[in-house]
């Protein structure tokens, strides 16, 4: 869980939202309307938080917090 | 063409956001004129400005979309929304496809470029915010305003210095005269408080540069003027055909009845002295409205306070006007608060719209002794005055002269 909490962190802080705003199984899009340029905001965010590099490839799969978590999880191998 | 009504006015700037606040600081002949002190401007040769510091008191806008945009477009999304409740429209009910917008701005969105520049320089390309390509630019808050109400009919930014707002109103009356849209959201806005759009206007060389008085700088038509002070803010008018008006029993404040643009085409910084160009320009908007120069009450001047372009001006309106000059009241109330350079001509006309409601003309601050006689000037304190038709000059950097006649 701490690795969520982290992107959600970074999220809410990024997007000037409330946490409860994003669920965890709820795509960006249709929970808080996130459009492609937030999306490489976040991505940027989300790589300095976690010290790793997001390849497009990656960011393809982008879509619930979830989805997010496993990504970070396999790029940091935590 | 056809008349096209104005029914909603939304205003922010140094002398008040909103057109109560507003209109009851011109009223009062006060200067708005302060030192700047948004950042360090010590060594800038102009240093004053007329600022607003309290515009997120006024601001609908989520902090979610504040970080995407310059304050120019949150200066035009406050207006628009000030506009179309003073218009009594719901925005939601309207066609999209039948609603444009057209503003005019003359430097983009330098606050939010600079910062993000220099992150670019500091951090590398990595620091830079993706949304500096759509937040810096001049046509920026025509899409910010477009976005938030969904706006989709046939829209336009306009850039052409300070004649750019109250061209972008003439292109937009243009458009509704053709029946091709119900209604236009129009007007301009301008953020030039930054620290390189102030070098810019700096470099420009037309800037007053009495720092230690900053309230008493801008005197246009003055015999001590020694140049204009830049101000920040938006004007933004609703305007609709006359018959879409009356049929939703809309409270309709003025009619914009004429219209034009000449160009004077001999240097890329000075208007020409002679005024021709723009004394064509006032006798086709004039006849474009079916007016004669008699008929003509109150002209809302551009005053420029520099030596060249108020005489110039001067000359244009003795071409047209004659002896009769001496009899119409004349003022230019943006040297109350400073020239908001693209949102200039949009205020100007949201000034003499109040002019006309209230009977009284707005003054013209620190014209204490004329450089030039033989104008009706309005100093000091207002004039009590009926205005049925008035006359709107907008001027930009190299002679583009815009024109606008507006009755009640």
């Amino acid at each position: 869980m701490e690795i969520r909490d982290k992107i959600r962190g970074t999220l809410v802080k990024l997007l000037s939202i409330k946490p409860e705003e994003l669920k965890d199984d709820v795509s960006l899009q249709d929970s808080i309307g996130v459009d492609s340029t937030e999306m490489i905001e976040a991505v940027i965010a989300l790589e300095k938080e976690f010290g790793t590099k997001l390849s497009p490839k990656d960011i393809t799969k982008f879509s619930t917090l979830q989805d997010i978590e496993s990504v970070i999880k396999g790029k940091t191998n935590q | 063409m056809s008349k096209i009504a104005i029914t909603g006015i939304g205003v922010a700037a140094p002398s008040g956001i909103g057109k109560r606040q507003f209109w009851a600081n011109i009223k009062s002949g006060r200067s708005f004129i302060k030192e700047i002190t948004r950042f360090d401007s010590s060594k800038y040769p102009s240093r004053i400005a007329g600022q607003i510091d309290d515009l997120d008191k006024y601001s609908h806008v989520s902090e979610r979309l504040l970080k995407k945009i310059d304050a120019f477009s949150h200066m035009a999304l406050i207006s628009a929304e000030m506009a179309l409740q003073d218009a009594g429209i719901d925005i939601k009910k309207e066609d999209p496809a039948l609603v444009g917008i057209f503003l005019g701005n003359a430097l983009g969105g330098w606050m939010y470029a600079e910062t993000e520049l220099r992150d670019l320089y500091l951090e590398g390309r990595e620091g830079v915010s993706p949304y500096m390509a759509s937040a810096w630019f001049p046509a920026a808050p025509q899409g910010q305003v477009s976005i938030y109400y969904g706006i989709k009919g046939f829209s336009k930014t306009v850039v052409a210095d300070r004649a750019s707002s109250l061209m972008a109103i003439g292109y937009a009356r243009k458009v509704l005269s053709k029946d091709k849209l119900n209604m236009i959201l129009a007007g301009g806005m301008e953020a030039p408080v930054t620290p390189y759009a102030l070098l810019c206007c700096n470099t420009y060389g037309a800037l007053s540069k009495n720092n230690l008085h900053p309230e008493s700088a801008y005197r246009p038509f003055d015999k001590k003027r020694d140049g204009f002070v830049i101000g920040e803010g938006a004007g933004i008018i609703v305007m609709e055909p006359v018959s879409r008006a009356k049929a939703r029993g809309a409270n309709i404040l003025a009619l914009i009845c004429g219209y034009s643009t000449t160009c004077d085409g001999e240097n890329r910084i000075n208007p020409s002295r002679d005024g021709k160009e723009l004394a064509r320009a006032i006798n086709m908007a004039l006849s474009d409205a079916g007016v004669t120069q008699e008929q003509i009450d109150y002209i809302s001047l551009d005053g420029l306070a520099v030596d060249i372009w108020d005489n110039s001006e001067l000359a244009a309106l003795k071409i047209i006007f004659g002896s009769r000059i001496k009899n119409i009241p004349v003022s230019c109330p943006k040297s109350m608060f400073g020239n908001l350079l693209g949102a200039s001509g949009a205020v100007d006309l949201i000034i003499t719209i109040l002019a006309m409601e209230n009977k009284l003309v707005p003054p013209t601050l620190n014209l204490d002794e004329p450089a030039l006689n033989g104008l009706n000037y309005v100093t000091k304190q207002p004039r009590e005055h009926t205005i049925n038709k008035a006359l709107i000059i907008s001027r930009g950097r190299g002679g583009i002269n815009s024109v606008l006649v507006i009755e009640k």
